[in-house]
């Protein structure tokens, strides 16, 4: 009788076992899944020009496809939309971020810091199209017109709590031996914070700017009410502009430009998962 | 190495370009300028056509975003473009809401066509109310005793039919709807006209590319899109019942004589259900809409001296001629002369901007 | 720089934070107050019509808020029966091990694909396969949006939980071990008990990730304006009609497009703080 409840036990044990491993493998077939599709669909329209020439017409894609050529023309103009709006949301949300969480661990017991801390969490948890329709009313309106600045304080607003929350985070892991002894040798907080946290923090606080980048380089819905979108290569700050995801939609919506998707996509995917594994690689080394 | 360097040279060379607009030309009496509008998805291919050519002729450059016809008439309003495309011309509560005066250029014709994705059928006929009650979901069933009789040479699966719609307001959608409240007492009393309605059955996609999108990946499925976007697609669309009573498949041809009937002086009039011979049912022209008076948000008088030039040229017999290029068709001579007409009441704080 | 300065910087960047908060309430509540005042606020919320006819002009929110509370409940069901094993495998049975780490990569790589290549994905791939079973016809819809929010919430759910089966104390269960306990009923009577709290909230979170989702749904749930009569019918959330319809609307539908926005907002916000302070309060214990 016991013999035989033991037996049950140990075959409910060793079942379990098998029902954690298998489920937990199948989760890595989605992401083999989208890989494997993006690749062996996208990776043949990887060439020089898919990088250095901006979107074809509906009108040059359809008769490309009418004379069975491949589509001409390629995503510049949103590579280049794409980094200048993440580069002026980064100038800005890097320097304010890292200052707001040093904030933060200074003042770790003050009302004001729990009450930013709150608002931080909930600026992160607000879902990206939000982000998007706030920033038409604040910028696109009062400026008469979309723009690239538009996109940009969208991403921007992204990234700020993401930047808030590794500054501190990795701040208030720091020995606190570490200030103390600073603060002995005589000098005020802000040599300390410059000179000796902030440098000894570097590590976690820049791969968190990488996942931040990482996080908002995806992000479509807030673009589509900001950016807009420009089937031009261009630099103007106050213009439309596009960017990679703004033309994966765009790609995805006309049946002419269909064929982009993929080769636009395998970029964007293997940017993000590159800065993902680099950040992950980072943490690790700096964390020893 | 040299293959890239050559590649680096071009991209350099491209973007700098790009970057300054073209060249100056001054032949226009003016500088190049920048010129921005919105709207209607449904000429997208043959605007693209027209601005590039448009630019190289001028130097001017002409950035579109077919956001929809909705989208632009409200760009418009918000005056942050130049124009706005539209499909559906506006009602007159909607002139009394802009309050300033507006200019509707017709700048070619088109037709709704109902694309549809069956394996097999090769050829189908659609009448106006059998279209309707699909669309309203009371013909469910692809081998429906009316589609049968309609299709006496073709065998029509015993499958559900799936209507593709509109997500966003579009000029399509209205002009489709615009179509079946003339022509079925039942829609126009349930769900009527509009850029965007109400349908109850189907699904949903995003602009004309993202109807004939789905439609091509659906089996069954049946929607209406912009003819343009049913040829690139390589997806076949049906012939229609006329007023008439004679089958028509949408061409240039017949789209053109959709329109030979009367055209009034501001050129807002709808020529769905046309009793001309020869019609094709679902013709529409499709508007660029402007201020009448041009100085507004800062812009300068250049600006609005380019815009004008760009209406002209759409109008002109060259532009013109393209229309049928991109599967579209051209303007009747009655349009274009109104048109011109209307053009030469446009002025900048009170001065007639075409002399 | 003296004290006084330093401090002064790190305030005024502070404050950068409940500026901007402030103004994502700000400009949400302005802008909804007229639908709020010709609908009235509840009559808003539970009306189902969404309709543009002009003169006749109704917006209600229903059936959006159903289709999100729809998917979102339907990916939490499909996203359990992965992130727990997830959850398990690397915090419990092969906890600190080489697999687990690869598992851990698999995850965070899950977690950071840009949901429009979910979208795509979806579309592509999962779309077809729905209608090949003959689940559904058109292949859009609740289910097929649902499974997509699924997969993308469980990296968010698994780690979190794994973070806290990881802290259940060694000498608890050494002592069940000890007792003759398999590691099934381990995990059954001390790790689940120890560590339930935790991974209940964590669950929390994953449902204020799925609730906001845009372009995934958009791209997925069919884009109609009715309440889903089933989990196979087409609809729309509260994300994706504002993807579909803010880029055309004016007048009075912007302003509804806008409180739907401030509803998700409310919403998100109030689960997502319900999430924390239960995190926190895991972690105190």
């Amino acid at each position: 009788m016991t013999h035989l409840k033991t037996k049950h036990r140990l075959a409910t044990d060793k079942a379990m076992l098998w029902m954690v491993c298998l489920f937990a493998a199948l989760t890595a077939v989605p992401l083999l899944a989208i890989l494997g599709e993006v690749l062996l669909r996208g990776y043949d329209q990887l060439s020089w020009s898919f990088f250095t020439e901006p979107t074809p017409t509906a009108y040059r894609a359809m008769k490309a496809i009418e004379a069975g050529d491949p589509i001409p023309g390629g995503i510049a103009n949103g590579i280049i939309g794409t980094m200048i709006m993440l580069g002026m949301a980064a100038i800005v949300a890097v320097p304010t971020g890292i200052l707001c969480g040093a904030f933060l661990a200074e003042n770790p017991k003050r009302r004001f810091s729990q009450t930013v801390s709150y608002l931080t969490d909930l600026l992160q948890g607000t879902p990206s199209v939000i982000i998007g329709i706030v920033t038409y009313v604040w910028i696109v309106v009062p400026m008469r017109g979309y723009s690239a600045i538009a996109g940009s304080v969208a991403l921007f607003i992204m990234m700020l709590p993401l930047v808030i929350r590794s500054t501190e985070e990795t701040l208030k892991i720091l020995p606190t031996s570490l200030k103390e002894a600073g603060l002995a040798l005589g000098s005020n907080r802000a040599r300390v914070m410059l000179k000796v946290q902030l440098p000894a923090a570097f590590g976690g606080i820049f791969t968190g700017v990488l996942l931040a980048i990482s996080r908002v380089i995806g992000e479509t819905a807030p673009l589509m009410f900001t950016a807009l979108g420009c089937s031009f290569i261009r630099f103007a700050i106050d213009k439309p502009i596009s960017a990679v995801p703004l033309l994966i939609w765009e790609f995805f919506n006309d049946p002419n430009l269909q064929e982009l998707i993929w080769g636009a996509s395998l970029f964007l995917l293997l940017f993000v998962l590159i800065l993902n594994l680099t950040a992950k690689y980072l943490a690790k080394k700096w964390n020893q | 190495m040299k293959k890239i360097f050559q590649s680096v040279m071009t991209l350099v060379i491209a973007i700098a370009m790009t970057a300054c607009g073209g060249n100056t030309n001054k032949e226009n009496g003016r500088e190049p300028q920048e010129l921005s509008g919105a709207g209607a998805t449904f000429p997208l291919p043959f605007y693209n056509v027209v601005f590039e050519q448009f630019g190289q002729m001028k130097g001017d450059f002409v950035a579109y975003g077919g956001i929809g016809s909705g989208g632009g008439v409200r760009n418009l309003k918000d005056k942050i473009v130049d124009f706005a495309g539209s499909d559906a011309f506006l009602s007159d509560k909607e002139m009394a809401e802009i309050k300033i005066p507006v200019i509707h250029v017709p700048t070619c014709m088109g037709a709704v066509v109902l694309a549809y994705n069956l394996e097999g059928v090769e050829s189908l006929n659609l009448s106006g109310d059998v279209i309707a009650d699909i669309f309203a979901g009371e013909i469910k069933m692809w081998n429906d005793a009316r589609l049968v009789a309609l299709n006496p040479d073709v065998t029509l699966p015993e499958e559900a039919i799936i209507p593709v719609f509109r997500s966003d307001g579009s000029g399509t959608t209205f002009v489709f709807t615009d179509y079946l409240t003339k022509v079925s007492p039942m829609w126009k009393e349930k769900y009527g006209t509009g850029k965007s309605v109400n349908f109850p059955v189907g699904q949903a996609a995003k602009g004309n590319p993202g109807v004939a999108g789905v439609i091509a990946q659906t089996k069954n499925a049946i929607g209406y899109v912009g003819s343009e976007y049913a040829f690139a697609q390589k997806i076949p669309y049906a012939q229609i019942a006329n007023q008439r009573g004679e089958l028509v498949k949408p061409t240039a041809a017949s789209i053109s004589a959709a329109a030979s009937g009367e055209i009034p002086a501001d050129t807002r009039c709808s020529i769905t259900n046309s009793d001309a011979e020869g019609a094709y049912p679902i013709s529409t022209f499709t508007w660029m809409i402007i201020y009448k008076e041009q100085c507004y948000a800062g812009r300068s008088k250049e600006q609005a001296m380019a815009t004008l030039d760009l209406l002209k040229y759409i109008l002109s017999d060259e532009a013109q001629t393209i229309t049928s290029e991109v599967h579209y068709a051209p303007l009747p001579s009655k349009a274009k002369e109104l048109s011109m007409k209307n053009l030469k009441t446009v002025t900048y704080e009170g001065v007639a901007v075409w002399q | 720089m003296n004290d006084k300065l330093y401090k002064a910087i790190l305030f005024i960047a502070a404050m950068v934070m409940p500026i901007v908060c402030g103004g994502v309430v700000y400009a949400l509540v302005t802008d909804a107050h007229s639908a709020f005042e010709h609908f009235g606020f509840l009559r808003f919320l539970t009306s189902s019509e969404w309709s543009y006819t002009e003169g006749a002009e109704q917006y209600g929110a229903l059936p959006f808020i159903t289709g999100t509370l729809m998917t979102t409940a339907l990916a939490l069901v499909f996203c359990i029966p992965f992130s727990l094993p997830v959850a398990l495998f690397v915090g419990e049975y092969f906890k600190g091990t080489k697999v687990a780490s690869v598992l851990g990569t698999v995850t965070d790589l899950l977690a950071g694909i840009p949901s429009i290549i979910y979208g795509l994905w979806g579309f592509y791939t999962l779309r077809p396969l729905i209608m090949a079973l003959g689940i559904s016809s058109q292949g859009s819809g609740i289910l097929t949006a649902s499974v997509v929010l699924a997969i993308m919430i469980v990296p968010y759910a698994a780690s979190l939980s794994a973070e806290f089966i990881k802290m259940v104390p060694n000498d608890l269960k050494e002592g069940a071990y000890s007792l003759g306990a398999t590691r099934a009923e381990v995990i059954r009577k001390v790790v689940y008990p120890v560590a339930g709290s935790g991974i209940f909230s964590s669950y929390v979170l994953a449902i204020g990730r799925a609730l906001g989702e845009t372009m995934t749904v958009t791209m997925l749930i069919g884009n109609t304006n009715n309440i889903p009569e089933s989990i196979t019918s087409t609809g729309n959330s509260m994300a994706s009609i504002i993807a579909n319809q803010f880029g055309e609307a004016s007048d009075l539908r912007f302003s509804s497009l806008i409180a739907i926005g401030l509803v998700l907002f409310l919403i998100t916000a109030i689960i997502n703080m319900i999430g924390k302070m239960m995190i926190k309060r895991a972690r105190i214990s």
